[in-house]
């Protein structure tokens, strides 16, 4: 992973910046889903530790994604500064496209199914997680397309 | 439909232009040097107008940097 977002001349900027998406989306969120299900929140809503929790998570997304990519226009100030070219676009168009398949897929479910059976943190968590997916989903594509296209 | 891909000689012809590099040849088109790499390796197929814009660059008809090999 170091090498991936270190300044390797055959890995695309923007390759890296998914890698550290990726990153950003499985470290604090991994702990919070895995905290989840061991111990689902059973308070009545606000449920303040539960809360507070989240923010943490949300918080500690941002800061590894802020810092993470400060460190990369840090490491490739040359690379940072280029527009995306046509190969980008299409990678991005492609990874959007898939993404928004999941996370319909994630809103019919937490919006229009879920509400009929359950309540409350359960299905907060599982908007957040379906928010989550589409992410991981969209990064995971850009990262495949980008190799794909080098090997 | 016919299966095909499309070969490239822009290999050749960096090296003819003076071992012009990757990134040279990217920023006169307006793409990365990965882009440029991938286009090379057969990874990736450029849009008509970068092609336009590769073959322009070397001096060269279109036909004479990608051909379409069944």
């Amino acid at each position: 992973m170091t090498n991936i977002l270190d300044s390797s001349e055959s890995v695309p900027f923007r390759e890296k910046v998914a890698w550290l998406s990726l990153l950003a989306m499985a470290v604090p969120y991994g702990p919070y889903f895995t905290w989840m299900v061991l111990h689902p929140p059973t308070a009545p809503l606000p449920d303040l530790p539960t809360m507070f929790l989240f923010g943490v998570t949300s918080i500690s997304h941002a800061l590894i994604l802020g810092l993470g990519r400060a460190w990369l226009r840090w490491r490739c100030p040359d690379d940072a500064r280029l527009p995306a070219d046509e190969r980008d676009q299409a990678i991005t168009l492609r990874a959007l496209a898939v993404a928004y398949q999941v996370l319909i897929l994630g809103t019919m479910l937490t919006g229009i199914v879920m509400p009929f059976q359950t309540g409350g943190w359960r299905l907060i968590n599982a908007a957040i997680a379906a928010i989550v997916l589409a992410e991981l989903v969209s990064n995971g594509v850009v990262v495949w397309s980008y190799r794909r296209s080098r090997s | 439909m016919t299966a095909g891909h499309i070969e490239n000689q822009i290999r050749t012809l960096r090296f003819l232009q003076g071992e012009m590099t990757q990134a040279e040849l990217g920023q006169r088109i307006g793409v990365t040097r990965q882009t440029i790499a991938a286009i090379e390796a057969g990874k990736y197929s450029p849009s008509l107008e970068a092609a336009f814009r590769i073959a322009e660059v070397f001096g060269k008809k279109l036909d004479e940097v990608f051909k379409w090999r069944r």
